[in-house]
């Protein structure tokens, strides 16, 4: 399987500077030593700039020639085509506390709302109920991309379930799941 | 780009429910919420019952929900002038001295939106108000608002139009990105879904101050008498008129 990166033209992996083995590097002072001692008037030129002595350079650039290359090289693969599920984490909630449903009755709920919308043929978008947690009636779902707003807008005209008035609270809307685990309105200023 | 804004939450006679509501608005992240009472147009002089006062209602207003400021909460007034019929829409646009004109979803409009009086309340600044919380109570509604919606999207083509809850119990209202994706639902555009409930209510109630004041520009604040203490204290080219 291909790995894809999270976004087209998003953040790109951190590529750790490549080096070529065998190359020297240069000085501040641009001056390239050959590894013996340089010649009196490029001593002279050196110590004009400024810069630590030769001889400190060349000891520095002999203990980087030891050190290893990186041994890893990193590929890019950009996959442009838009993402193909949507990722909706929702809460139900009743007028009175205490009413309780289980998975089924979760899924039967919302195929009832895609259907009152939109008909049978929305109630037969492929949907899937990711993750469910009975007692804060709380979902993660996922949806094909072009059934997003379908589902989303028979979330919101739902009014009641058997007679009881709730609503549906759409907490978080993403094309990848990964987002799903944060929540910065969750978090608190102190 | 501009808050949310919910501009219409019933008032009911109940002062607890309201102050769920308005809670409920804040915690959902909406900034600005106006109250509104609504009042049927007799031909009699008739009293207007007192908005309530904001004061009273709240002794400190909720937070927003992601922002650190607390929700600010109008009140607005709504005068139904009769039955829907074809000549006061035409006259409301055009001459009456309203910010918004509202669109009646409890019943098929029985005429179709003309361009000309649309094309004059869109350049007056008149913005056109969908509600959204008869469609979650009935079917029959839904059908009703979604019709009248499209009808007027036809015509007006996404200018100026503003979404509300005409929520009485705190069930009723949506969140603002919610109320967004139904605007894609009743024939806007993303963009234009999205300033229907923000860039646009904003609009509408610039909209209501500058008629106070001198095309837009010039307002006039009532200024605090001084005492008689302050008699020196007056801006010394006053005090050389008075001389002079």
């Amino acid at each position: 399987m291909r790995k894809v990166s999270p976004t087209a033209g998003g953040a790109r992996p951190a590529e750790a500077p490549v080096r070529r083995p065998g190359g020297r590097a240069r000085g501040a002072g641009g001056v390239v030593s050959a590894g013996t001692c340089p010649t009196g008037s490029r001593q002279q030129e050196v110590a004009a700039t400024g810069v630590q002595s030769a001889c400190a350079r060349r000891q520095m650039w002999s203990a980087l020639d030891k050190m290893p290359a990186p041994a890893t090289t990193y590929e890019r693969i950009v996959y442009r085509n838009p993402s193909e599920h949507h990722y909706m984490k929702v809460c139900l909630e009743f007028e009175d506390h205490g009413v309780g449903l289980n998975v089924a009755q979760f899924k039967q709920l919302l195929i009832s709302a895609l259907k009152d919308l939109f008909g049978e043929v929305a109630a037969a978008l492929p949907l899937d109920v990711l993750t469910y947690e009975e007692k804060t009636l709380s979902a993660i779902l996922r949806i094909c991309s072009s059934g997003l707003v379908k589902l989303w807008s028979s979330l919101t005209l739902l009014g009641s379930y058997k007679g009881k008035k709730c609503a549906f609270r759409v907490i978080q809307v993403s094309p990848f799941l990964l987002a799903l685990s944060g929540n910065s309105r969750e978090l608190v200023l102190d | 780009m501009a808050v949310f804004a919910d501009l219409d939450l019933r008032a009911g006679s109940d002062l607890k429910a309201l102050r769920g509501l308005v809670e409920n608005a804040a915690h959902l992240g909406y900034s600005v919420v106006a109250i509104n009472h609504v009042v049927e147009f007799k031909e009699k002089k008739q009293e207007i019952e007192k908005p309530v006062a904001v004061s009273e209602l709240f002794t400190t207003l909720p937070m927003v929900q992601g922002k650190s400021r607390p929700i600010k909460v109008l009140t607005r007034l709504t005068i139904i002038v009769s039955d829907p019929s074809h000549c006061n829409v035409l006259v409301a646009c055009t001459h009456l001295d309203v910010d918004l004109v509202c669109i009646t979803v409890t019943e098929k409009l029985p005429f179709y939106f003309k361009r000309p009086p649309i094309n004059v309340a869109v350049d007056r600044g008149v913005c056109f108000e969908l509600v959204y919380s008869p469609a979650i109570k009935d079917s029959t509604m839904r059908r009703y608002t979604i019709s009248n919606a499209l009808n007027l999207m036809q015509v007006c083509k996404g200018k100026n139009v503003i979404i509300s809850s005409a929520a009485e119990r705190p069930l009723e209202i949506r969140g603002p990105y919610d109320v967004a994706n139904l605007g894609l639902l009743f024939g806007l555009s993303e963009s234009d879904a999205k300033a229907a409930v923000s860039t646009n209510c904003r609009a509408a109630l610039l909209h209501g101050e500058t008629r106070k004041t001198a095309f837009g520009i010039i307002s006039t604040v009532k200024k605090p008498r001084p005492s008689e203490a302050d008699e020196d204290s007056l801006p010394a080219c006053k005090k050389a008129k008075c001389e002079g």
